[in-house]
């Protein structure tokens, strides 16, 4: 027989296993002769017949799918909600996470204030990549060995309990807490453990004098929002309470920190000091963005919340 | 009027478990693969080479068919034939698509329009 059909032979039987190979090889290579010469006899030439009936049999890698069962498919239906969902919760959560604490520990610790932002993001996005790349590829594995999840059977317990849709994810929720968390630690922490004074001695970014007053009273909005957003989770979705209490927070937050950024009270004079780049010129740059992107950051969740308490009162 | 691909879709599903009858039909006589795709498609059963021959394997696999080699000819041939089991099989499957057809011509029957 020509090489054509030699050749579509070995393509398929590469990827059978061994021990049924030369069997399935001296079945299908008679079949494909019938098949040659069921069209020959119809006044087709050889050649011709031979092309056509392996393009009839279609791509090699597929019929030997089908010869030994194996699966043309990354993830199947068995796995594919479990990978959904386990995929959604850690991308919505460890990637802001790690991306926070790079940024904090490059702004703090290792006195990179410029590149923070940047190293954050570019942590943020690696996180991502590396989560979606290994649970897809632990799926993957578990789909070619058939290994059984043993996830317990769906039941209607599980169903929400309001008809009305949740606003308030867990997700969104559980980011939130972890954010404010991390910043009602960070502002004893700064105090007490930064690095960036000379000769590695410790000086805390913001300044010590505000701990009489300011910082304490910083310290309750957090914890109060962190109240604020499980009272929300229970309520399912924002209510005009919610939205009122929130404004108050915000504002609660958001005015004396502005003010005290304004009138530089905000930083700790020593650590301002230590940076060049800081005493010349660069505070004013600095305290303009932040005040921008506070306002702006207050106003827009307000504004998010009553819209969210408008829609679902409908 | 509905899309040529959904009428496709939709009479593929219809016709996808009626192939294993059809074969263990034709195989209670010993065929080998090629003339076997013959049989069918004379029959009015229309299948892929690509989808036949994996399926005779696996039904071999299942014990629904035995094979034998017969060597006497030009070519080597793996001749299949239906097995007892493959019989049994068989008689399920066929009550099964009797009482399809009986249900759905009671339904048509019993419908007020």
């Amino acid at each position: 027989m020509t090489s054509l059909t030699d050749r579509y032979l070995a393509a398929t039987l590469r990827s059978v296993p061994t021990g049924r190979r030369e069997e399935i090889a001296t079945e299908l290579r008679a079949s494909i002769e019938d098949m040659v010469d069921g069209r020959t006899a119809e006044g087709i030439d050889a050649a011709t017949a031979e092309r056509a009936v392996l393009t009839e049999l279609g791509n090699p890698a597929k019929l030997a799918a089908r010869y030994t069962d194996r699966r043309l498919q990354l993830i199947g239906p068995q796995y594919y909600l479990a990978w959904q969902r386990l995929l959604i919760v850690l991308l919505s959560t460890v990637p802001a996470i790690v991306g926070v604490l790079v940024a904090v520990i490059q702004a703090t610790v290792v006195d990179n204030p410029a590149g923070a932002i940047g190293d954050g993001v570019v942590a943020t996005f690696n996180v991502a990549v590396q989560i979606g790349f290994w649970v897809t590829f632990v799926f993957a594995v578990m789909e070619r060995l058939g290994t059984p999840l043993n996830l317990p059977e769906w039941s209607v317990d599980q169903l929400p309990e309001g008809p009305v849709e949740r606003d308030v994810s867990l997700t969104d929720v559980c980011a939130s807490i972890v954010f404010l968390g991390l910043f009602i630690v960070f502002l004893p922490w700064q105090q007490f453990q930064s690095v960036v004074g000379p000769d590695g001695g410790r000086l805390p970014i913001l300044d010590p004098a505000l701990w009489t007053f300011w910082l304490p009273l910083l310290l309750v909005v957090l914890v109060a929002s962190i109240g604020l957003e499980i009272a929300k989770y229970r309520a399912r979705r924002w209510t005009w309470w919610l939205v009122g209490v929130n404004a108050v927070l915000n504002l609660a937050y958001a005015v004396p920190v502005v003010w005290l950024l304004i009138n530089d009270r905000l930083l700790n004079p020593e650590f301002v000091g230590q940076f060049a780049w800081l005493r010349e010129g660069g505070l004013d740059t600095i305290t303009r963005i932040s005040v921008v992107v506070i306002v702006a950051i207050a106003i827009w969740d307000v504004v998010d919340s009553a819209v969210k308490a408008h829609r679902a009162a409908r | 009027m509905v899309s040529d691909d959904v009428l496709r879709t939709h009479l593929q599903e219809l016709r996808r478990g009626t192939v294993v009858m059809a074969s263990l039909v034709a195989l209670r006589q010993p065929g080998y693969g090629y003339a076997l795709l013959q049989r069918l498609s004379g029959h009015g059963f229309p299948v892929d080479a690509n989808t036949l021959y994996p399926l005779l394997r696996r039904l071999e696999e299942q014990g629904l068919l035995t094979s034998e080699w017969n060597t006497e000819e030009s070519r080597p041939r793996k001749f299949y034939r239906t097995s007892d089991a493959g019989e049994q099989v068989l008689r399920r499957l066929l009550d099964d698509l009797a009482t399809v057809q009986h249900s759905l011509a009671t339904m048509i029957e019993g419908d007020p329009q």
